[in-house]
């Protein structure tokens, strides 16, 4: 069985369909990035499999359960975590206080305390930088380091599934690099699945993975990265192009 | 009234644009149905109180005519600009005072208001043009606050506006020689008939309809709308908030001073918190962004409250009487407020006005 | 001079003590929530419970302080949940308008549910009347009640920032306060941090009862009125969200009124609030976002 199955699912703005009949399924351990131009609907998509946007057709299911009518706090409870595009830090709490906020959850399980210790022990050791600036405010980290922050705080939640929105937006390139090379060592490390929306298939491309690009609210094309990303008709897709 | 279609305002909204060509008098043809209809249903319910002739009766409408006034008065500037305001009242009570002080016996005058200028302690008008000029008087006092207030927006503006009617209040509690501090200010004549009360607020609701065709008022539905859309088109939003303030401030004025001569006695308190809520939640009810929801909302709300008060003083079924316990009236009042607003959170109207024609949707 | 500054500390406590039980409910739901007055007039009228006499019989009242205040306490707390629970819950994805008009009407309902059992002549109780002995410090004559309430003031605020900042719970406050949206997204739950925020709220109005009561010696259904206005411009000038700013304006309220009285010409002092008012408004004019901002709170009004 596979841990996320997202089915034919539509999602509507008033008048305004953003996604239309989108389904794809990830395996525990999976890369899967959805690409695509501005207002393809893969923002609307990742919301709407965080629980933030209603969907008002298909099905989204995780590990076989379907999350219809969850809150977005069930679904994070179940074990995925959503990191939304803009770098939600709270700027007011320290980066420490921002880590712990998603352990919450957590509380009650047996060796809850020496767990979340251990666990902030790991994000510090993946993102150095974080340790360093523990009892600073998040809110005056560089962008660079509140997305590693947001990257942090939701592995502190023991996700099985990590959604990422754009996690390149606003990042000098070095920056990104550094940003992908911890997620592909906490992949390895953890098993962790991965979801991650792009704007371009660059980073897809040169992770690899598997990829689909979105237009117009609906898959165009899917495949492995690396075959589909580099293919010419990973720009006619884009653009929308009529085939050859 | 129920027969009656409706209309989405964000058709009327699209003809923003438009209005800078010569079709702004299609636009007040295609719109007139709503002040019109809104006359029509104020008229019935004078002609109607007139046949009946009972006097408490006539007075519980006049309190109705009112209130219309006072919440078209507050549309014209929460409707069209989306910015709460708490301090409307404020105008309410210049314009009230302003009256008295028109009206008053000169004689009686010179006694309780001692410290009015002299020229004000001679002068004794017929109520309607103490009205007028108490209108204008409140009008020019919205204009004042206004500059200031307006530079602000959102919540702060909002909590502004109420500091505004407290230093009002806190000013007519305590100036002695011209207000009276807190204790009543009598002597005002009493106007008894309905028709002055109801042509006020007919007016009032022409009024409120010519400033939301308006540039200014097409503009400000526009910054309320999309606000960065409608700065980066040119509009002045500070200005156009600061007209529809001064003209709201001179319709509250308005139904301050028929307010005074409804009961002949002013006082500030009269004219603070209760009043404020009363007509605040007036207009929620109906529908914040809509006129027919403004009006609408007064009717069906004063209704309720005349029908508990009702029920308060007993209902004959039979041999007995059925009387629901003192206080309850309000208790249900609250209540039908809160279950209205979770129902319909846009209140009654929403954003809709009535007319007669159904536009085509696109 | 000394008698000064506890008149203005006194004031600014309760001033305090309200903007914080209104900000904590703005913070995690953008609510202005006009209620609250009124559950600190309902905290006062349960001293006398059940007793709906006209003259009044302190009952509750009547208990030891160490049962006292944390029946005042919980019955704040527990009213405010209710509300809550039957209503606010409702209002959830409503405009801020519409959500104050429902505050608004609850807290009518409130009200006159009281003014229906007590009616509206202001009753008197004598709560804890051994506060009400003066005593002396560095030579001024103050009265016991003064101290204690600045006093307590100062123990609630403690007790709350270290509930805020030391546990789990006031974390999640602080974390839902400042982004909901993202909080809910680590799977901190709305409902119990909306809940927790009403019950913390509930329970300083029950303080405020207790505090006013004590000093005015009347149950009042009006009392808490006059507090909720103050406290409700000292949470907008203090910025709507941030919780020190809203204690914080409290205190410089409350400071204003009483230094006001003391400063303005005779002719003037009855104009006082007048003074006040007009300051809260050069306030907003050069700080429209509060003295301090809080972070991420975006107006929606």
């Amino acid at each position: 069985m596979s841990l996320l199955d997202v089915s034919d699912i539509v999602i509507r703005y008033g008048r305004l369909t953003a996604v239309r009949g989108v389904s794809f399924s990830l395996n525990e351990g999976d890369i899967l990035f959805i690409t695509g131009p501005n207002g393809a609907g893969k923002s609307s998509l990742l919301r709407a499999i965080a629980g933030v946007t209603p969907i008002v057709g298909g099905s989204i299911s995780l590990d076989g359960k379907s999350l219809a009518g969850l809150a977005p706090e069930d679904i994070a409870r179940l074990g995925l975590s959503m990191v939304p595009e803009g770098r939600h830090v709270f700027g007011s709490l320290s980066v420490e206080e921002n880590l712990l906020v998603g352990t919450g959850m957590h509380v009650g399980k047996n060796g809850w305390r020496a767990r979340v210790a251990s666990d902030l022990e790991a994000v510090y050791d993946t993102f150095p930088i974080l340790r360093e600036r523990r009892n600073g405010q998040a809110g005056l980290l560089s962008g660079g380091q509140q997305q590693m922050l947001v990257i942090g705080r939701a592995l502190m939640t023991n996700p099985r599934l990590i959604a990422i929105d754009e996690p390149s937006l606003g990042l000098a390139p070095n920056i990104t690099d550094q940003v992908y090379e911890r997620l592909m060592a906490l992949r390895a490390q953890r098993g962790l699945t991965l979801l991650i929306v792009e704007q371009s298939s660059t980073r897809a491309v040169m992770t690899g993975g598997r990829m689909v690009l979105m237009r117009g609210g609906q898959i165009v094309l899917e495949g492995d990265a690396r075959e589909v990303g580099t293919g010419d008709q990973i720009q006619a897709a884009y653009f929308g192009y009529e085939d050859h | 009234m129920s027969n009656a279609t409706t209309v989405d305002t964000h058709a009327l909204d699209s003809d923003k644009i438009a209005v800078r060509q010569p079709s702004r008098f299609s636009l007040a043809g295609r719109t007139i149905w709503t002040p019109l209809l809104l006359s029509l249903l104020l008229v019935a319910i004078a002609v109607i109180t007139f046949m009946i002739g009972s006097r408490p009766f006539n007075q519980t409408v006049i309190d109705v005519f009112v209130r219309v006034i006072l919440v078209v008065g507050l549309y014209v500037f929460i409707g069209n600009s989306g910015v709460m305001s708490f301090g409307h009242i404020a105008f309410t009570c210049l314009g009230a005072y302003a009256a008295a002080w028109l009206t008053i016996n000169p004689a009686m005058k010179k006694i309780s208001l001692p410290g009015l200028p002299e020229w004000l302690l001679a002068t004794k008008l017929p109520y309607w043009q103490a009205a007028v000029l108490a209108s204008l008087f409140a009008g020019v006092m919205a204009l004042i606050f206004g500059r200031v207030l307006m530079r602000l927006s959102g919540i702060a503006a909002s909590i502004a506006t109420f500091a505004v009617l407290a230093m009002i209040n806190a000013i007519y509690s305590n100036w002695e020689s011209v207000t009276g501090a807190t204790s009543s200010v009598v002597g005002i004549p009493i106007v008894r008939t309905i028709w002055p009360y109801m042509i006020a607020a007919v007016v009032a609701v022409f009024i409120a309809w010519a400033h939301a065709i308006s540039r200014s008022g097409l503009a400000l539905r526009a910054a309320r709308d999309e606000p960065t859309a409608a700065a980066a088109s040119g509009v002045d939003i500070p200005r156009e908030r600061l007209v529809a303030f001064a003209v709201s401030g001179a319709i509250m004025g308005l139904g301050g001073a028929l307010m005074a001569h409804s009961v002949g006695v002013v006082t500030p308190d009269t004219f603070y918190l209760g009043l404020t809520f009363t007509t605040l939640s007036m207009l929620v009810v109906g529908g914040m962004g809509s006129l027919s929801g403004g009006v609408i909302g007064v009717v069906l709300l004063s209704a309720l409250i005349q029908a508990l008060r009702w029920l308060e003083a007993g209902v004959p079924i039979g041999d007995s009487t059925f009387a629901i316990p003192k206080g309850l009236q309000e208790i249900a009042l609250g209540i039908i407020m809160i279950v209205i607003l979770a129902l319909r959170p846009t209140g009654l109207m929403g954003n809709r006005e009535v007319t007669l024609f159904r536009k085509k949707t696109k | 001079m000394l008698q000064i500054v506890f008149d203005a500390l006194t004031l600014g406590s309760l001033y305090a003590l309200g903007a914080l039980g209104i900000a904590l409910i703005f913070g995690v739901m953008r609510l202005v929530n006009f209620a609250h007055g009124d559950v600190i007039a309902f905290c006062v009228f349960a001293l006398l419970w059940p007793s709906v006499d006209a003259v009044a019989i302190v009952f509750a009242g009547n208990l030891p302080w160490y049962l006292l205040i944390p029946f005042v306490v919980l019955v704040g707390a527990g009213l405010s949940v209710l509300c809550e629970i039957v209503v606010f819950r409702r209002f959830r994805d409503a405009s801020p308008a519409t959500m104050m008009i429902a505050s608004f009407a609850l807290g009518f309902v409130i009200r006159y549910f009281l003014l229906m059992l007590f009616t509206s002549r202001p009753k008197s109780i004598s709560l804890l009347p051994a506060l009400s002995q003066p005593v002396e410090i560095f030579g001024a004559r103050l009265p016991l009640l003064q101290l204690i309430t600045i006093v307590t003031t100062l123990l609630v605020l403690a007790g709350l920032t270290i509930f805020l900042r030391r546990t789990r719970f006031g974390l999640e406050m602080r974390a839902a306060a400042e982004n909901f949206a993202m909080a809910r997204m680590l799977g901190v739950r709305a409902n119990r941090v909306i809940m927790l925020a009403f019950a913390l709220s509930g329970a300083l109005a029950g303080a405020i009862a207790l505090i006013f009561g004590s000093q005015t010696g009347t149950a009042d259904i009006q009392m808490g009125a006059a507090i909720m206005l103050m406290a409700f411009i000292a949470t907008v000038i203090g910025g709507l969200g941030s919780l020190g700013g809203a204690v914080l304006a409290g205190f410089l309220l409350g400071a204003a009124s009483v230094v006001m009285q003391v400063v303005l010409p005779v002719d003037a002092r009855p104009f006082r609030d007048a003074f006040v008012y007009g300051a809260v408004i050069l306030v907003l004019l050069f700080r429209p976002q509060g003295l301090l901002v809080a972070r991420g709170t975006k107006e929606r009004v």
